[in-house]
């Protein structure tokens, strides 16, 4: 984006009505640019929104980030440049720099991260954080010629190492990875020292621009994708199965197959953090199952589910894997060597985003690895993640086990153990929750979604109530698979998101929820700001048999109501208190 | 000439947003409350841009109305053909 393109995206006014993203930009230096392409950059990640962004007093970073503690923020955005952490590691003071001094600017650094550090955690308590470490070239202070590195420098940078290692484990601090930005903006032209010396702004208008690019992305960042399904022959390994048979196929160096085994490395990778990995290929099964068996594979078997295999369409194969799932096409990713087959499965699958795999092209594979991961990256990997893969496929047995209404019988349900733990703590740093309102669409009131910031100003209101559902049965733990969140007044409460996995249908789930809302609110009548939508047709079919008739736009049911209806619900349910 | 005139009244239009062509045309600090020292930086910059020319700080005081930068931005960009 051009400085004239930024300026010019910032005249048009959105909507009076949009809710504002209440932004502060900490930086020690005049943010003249970098503020400018802020706006842009973020007006562009959430078009709905209003951004409005503050700033602090220029040369005082540490001031301002101790001021942010206590003002509590939506979005905190913090640029921390070398003289932040030590201004004889700037140009604009002339504090000196002889050897003798090195010693203490490495301690004044130390320090001075240190409590740059604190003071961002303590503001992640209530804001999102996003920060940019040192972008600049490091000064030439050291006595070594440039192209040899210090101690010095080398100190000085593992002080900010650690740093970034332990910011980056934080649930609400983001850091912006610097080899990303490397790539977007190269390091030799970064630092622009006219403007540093004429303004006290450092940056290069195409630097300031990257930058502010990468934050406003880490920002909003963007729902991973649920799942990806894979071809096998000349795509998970080399050679085609039925021609070369199990002891044919290849994925590592010595057979000029290392791509494909990488391939399999980073889908073993995504499995681990709960990315569904499927199968759709045109072949024996037989022999396919045999390759699992007997080759040893980077990726193993228990890793994959569904595997279909078959010589129909690949079309028909993917329909089949996103049954098994329950997930829309548009959360997928289909991999093929074949564009014929990625063309089919796009007819067919219009939402799906199909991608090819590179089978003859060794750099074009790497960027394709590198390309499954924006595709498929998450900032922290939560419980659920770790046990998605084992129950999906304990709810086939339920599901396979259910009768026409969708629910298990209840001789099955009685067997199963079922046991519902429930928690009403509003604990914004809790991820999951959000998580599942954002990717939820078939038992979703109303298919509403909200950005981070605006989830958290909702939570902090004191009237809303927010109830988060964990399950777990003889077949394993699903972990925390649903959320309810409303307002709560007296006997009555009216419920505006209600949200639950589709791994947790077919257990009664739903009414054990309800029926202690209900009763700890001592309510006599709940409302639904329920809204139907092309997705919603599970929690449309609930309320139609809890009502007796499809439900109308916004509705009220009483006690009584959902006594009369409600079926066995074998379910053992507490409350945990957590707060 | 007058795409140069063209491309600053766009530069003027991108910092200056409440200024009408017209207006534009006769800006100076005098006449624009918006214009300090914080937009004839960004000014400049956008000018640097648009133009690809390099505005030494010694020159800023020569900056002070519409006219005057398209006479500067004029003279830099003929001595670079």
């Amino acid at each position: 984006m051009k400085l004239i393109d930024a300026l010019e995206a910032l005249k048009e006014d959105p909507e009076s009505q949009s809710p504002v993203l209440d932004v502060h930009l900490a930086c020690g230096f005049t943010p003249l640019h970098l503020l400018t392409f802020l706006n842009a950059h973020l007006r562009r990640e959430f078009p709905s929104y209003k951004v409005l962004i503050r700033t602090g007093i220029f040369g005082d970073l540490l001031g301002y980030l101790e001021r942010l503690e206590r003002e509590r923020p939506a979005v905190t955005v913090a640029v921390i440049e070398w003289a932040d952490l030590d201004p004889r590691l700037g140009i604009r003071r002339l504090g000196g720099w002889e050897t003798r001094q090195m010693f203490d600017i490495t301690q004044n650094v130390r320090d001075q991260a240190t409590k740059l550090s604190d003071s961002l955690e303590r503001i992640s308590g209530a804001s999102l954080v996003a920060l940019a470490l040192p972008t600049l070239p490091f000064p030439p202070i050291a006595f070594t010629p440039g192209w040899q590195s210090s101690s010095f420098e080398n100190e000085v940078r593992e002080i900010l190492a650690y740093l970034a290692s332990r910011l980056a484990r934080s649930c609400n601090i983001r850091v912006i990875s610097l080899q990303r930005l490397d790539r977007i903006s190269p390091p030799g032209s970064r630092f622009d020292v006219k403007s540093e010396i004429s303004t006290g702004f450092p940056y290069k208008i195409s630097h300031a621009d990257a930058l502010a690019g990468l934050l406003s992305r880490i920002i909003r960042d963007p729902l991973p994708k649920k799942g990806l399904i894979t071809d096998l022959d000349d795509t998970l390994w080399k050679g085609i199965l039925g021609e070369v048979n199990v002891e044919g196929i290849a994925w590592d160096l010595e057979h000029h197959a290392l791509k494909h085994g990488l391939y399999q490395m980073l889908l073993t990778s995504l499995a681990e953090t709960g990315i569904l990995i499927g199968v759709a290929s045109k072949n024996d099964p037989f022999l396919v199952e045999e390759a699992f068996r007997k080759a040893k594979l980077m990726l193993p078997r228990s890793r994959i589910f569904p595997i279909e295999v078959g010589w129909g369409p690949k079309s028909t194969s993917v329909s089949k894997v996103l049954r098994a799932w329950n997930v829309g096409a548009e959360s997928v990713i289909f991999v093929d060597d074949n564009p014929l087959e990625l063309a089919e499965v796009k007819a067919a699958h219009a939402e799906i985003e199909c991608l090819r795999f590179p089978r003859d092209d060794d750099e074009a594979a790497y960027q394709f690895l590198e390309t499954l991961r924006d595709l498929f990256g998450k900032h922290l990997v939560s419980p659920e993640d770790e046990i998605r893969l084992q129950s999906i496929e304990a709810s086939q047995v339920i599901a396979e086990a259910s009768q026409s209404d969708g629910r298990a019988p209840e001789h099955f349900l009685q067997k199963i153990a079922g046991r519902l733990t429930l928690s009403f703590s509003k604990n914004t740093r809790d991820p999951r929750p959000l998580e599942l309102i954002n990717k939820t669409n078939q038992f979703n009131l109303n298919g509403k979604r909200h950005t981070e910031v605006a989830w958290r100003d909702y939570l902090n209101d004191p009237e809303v109530f927010l109830l988060l559902a964990s399950y777990e049965d003889k077949f394993g733990p699903l972990g925390k698979i649903a959320v309810m969140a409303g307002r709560h007044k007296g006997n009555k409460f009216l419920v505006e998101h209600w949200v639950m996995s589709c791994r947790a249908f077919s257990r009664c789930i739903e009414y054990g929820c309800l029926l202690h809302v209900f009763q700890k609110f001592g309510a006599e009548a709940g409302s639904f700001d329920f809204a139907p939508t092309s997705r919603n047709t599970p929690i449309q079919g609930f309320f139609a048999e809890l009502m007796g008739a499809a439900p109308p736009a916004g509705f009220s049911i009483s006690r009584q109501q959902l006594f009369d209806r409600c079926p066995p619900v074998y379910l053992e349910i507490q409350e945990h208190c957590d707060e | 000439m007058n795409d140069n005139r063209g491309r600053l009244t766009r530069c003027f239009s991108a910092v200056f947003p409440e200024l009408n062509e017209r207006r534009i045309a006769s800006a100076s600090p005098k006449t624009v409350a918006a214009w300090d020292s914080i937009a004839t930086v960004t000014l400049v910059s956008v000018i640097e841009e648009q133009f690809g020319i390099g505005v030494e700080p010694d020159a800023f005081d020569r900056l002070v109305s519409f006219s005057s930068i398209l006479s500067y931005v004029e003279e830099l960009t003929a001595s670079s053909h």
